[in-house]
């Protein structure tokens, strides 16, 4: 259960926004001034966040704990961008350069070795989970919409292809809605529960 | 090719081939690549934050006290000095009244975020196939646009009905009538359909990043070849 002076915060920033929201434009100025705190705290709370991540890594160089040497290589990236970007800015060509030319290539490579994985992910899927109806359906749409992603069965151009095309295409969305609807339902229950104190942060 | 260019061709050369130890079991090299990827970008999101947000937000309100904002950035500020608490042992329990504030207003924002961006416009367009304006041309019913309003309809309904049915099963409750097994059954179809054309979609992105990396080395060789 949560302390009261955290339930009382936190139901009324919530409070506070909901009403501003519902009653804007006449409560546009409160809404405006809540999400601007909004904004600057979560904005500190990251900073206090990479701090600690930081400091959690210098902790395991001081100890020598087993892994010490990738706690080093975090440090000493982490100053040395800390540093050229106090030095010339967040905004300058080259330090956006800079960062560009590391953070590229690694994640690209990272999407490359995730096509690597989901390959055998794909097949372990009937592995794990057997043949139901889902993971036959799974399967059959995969192959369906990879042969369609070719583009080859849309340039024989015949009419009747064609609209069978348009009709396979259009059903990926229908789940997609079912599932937005689902979880939209969900969000909303777990915001409420969050809102009245029965889950998130704060908790004794 | 410019000085420049090649520095930055070599060391995502370098990195990408660190990344792509992976596959052979190593884990030193992917971790320093990794670890690499986390340190710049903790320090470049830690400059945005500090230079586009509190720079303007935070401390220029309070560097002049004669400003109108002056007293309303107090409440920030006294929330963000908890928050900073939170890295000392001894101040662990202050973080949780600005956490508070975070949870409650997000929560806030989530609840209008989801009813009015996802939940009113998906049923809404959901009954707006079922205008008799689209259905019927005239007198003459349109069959195929009313199937297809159908369709979606049993779709959605069928898709909630495996969530229901996933509740059900954590709850330890599974006795189900035939009738709903099989509604559950469609909703897996469906949802079945739905990821193996997101898997797909995912995957040709993944492929199209691996011929990216794997093109850079091979351009790189051939600069020495």
């Amino acid at each position: 259960m949560k302390r009261p002076l955290t339930l009382i915060v936190g139901l009324l920033s919530g409070l506070a926004v909901l009403v501003a929201m519902f009653v804007a434009p006449r409560g546009g100025s409160v809404l405006a001034v809540v999400l601007n705190w909004v904004i600057v705290v979560a904005s500190v709370a990251l900073l206090v966040a990479i701090a600690s991540l930081v400091l959690t890594h210098l902790r395991f160089i001081v100890k020598g704990r087993k892994g010490f040497l990738l706690s080093i290589v975090l440090v000493l990236s982490f100053i040395a961008t800390l540093a050229l970007g106090l030095l010339l800015g967040v905004d300058d060509p080259f330090f956006l350069g800079f960062v560009g030319a590391i953070i590229r290539p690694i994640e690209t490579a990272l999407l490359g070795l995730v096509a690597l994985v989901m390959m055998s992910a794909a097949m372990k899927i009937f592995r794990e989970r057997g043949w139901s109806v889902l993971t036959v359906s799974f399967g059959v749409s995969a192959i369906i919409f990879l042969i369609l992603g070719l583009g080859f069965l849309q340039n024989l151009k015949i009419p009747v292809l064609n609209e069978a095309i348009r009709f396979v295409e259009a059903l990926p969305m229908i789940g997609a809605r079912g599932l937005l609807i689902g979880i939209g339902i969900g969000l909303l229950m777990m915001a409420f529960r969050v809102l009245f104190g029965m889950e998130g942060s704060g908790n004794d | 090719m410019s000085p420049s260019e090649l520095f930055a061709l070599i060391i995502g050369v370098a990195l990408t081939v660190m990344i792509f130890s992976y596959i052979l079991g190593d884990r030193l090299f992917f971790g320093i690549a990794t670890h690499i990827l986390i340190g710049v970008s903790a320090a470049f999101l830690a400059l945005v934050v500090i230079q586009k947000v509190l720079l303007p937000y935070l401390i220029s309100p309070l560097a002049d006290h004669t400003n109108a904002g002056f007293l309303l950035t107090l409440v920030p500020l006294a929330l963000s000095i908890l928050l900073v608490l939170m890295l000392f042992r001894r101040g662990t329990q202050a973080g949780a009244i600005p956490l508070a504030f975070l949870g409650g207003a997000l929560a806030a924002l989530a609840i209008v975020g989801v009813t009015r961006g996802t939940l009113a416009p998906q049923i809404l367009s959901m009954i707006g196939r079922f205008e008799p304006g689209q259905l019927m041309h005239g007198a003459e019913p349109q069959w195929g646009v009313i199937l297809e309003a159908l369709m979606i309809l049993l779709g959605v309904i069928s898709v909630l009905f495996v969530f229901h049915h996933r509740g059900q099963l954590k709850a330890g409750n599974v006795d189900r009538p035939v009738f709903l097994e099989g509604v559950g059954s469609i909703g897996q179809i469906f949802i079945g359909i739905t990821f193996g054309a997101l898997f797909v979609g995912l995957f040709s992105s993944a492929l199209v990043a691996l011929i990216s990396s794997l093109s850079d080395i091979i351009r790189f060789i051939s600069l020495w070849f």
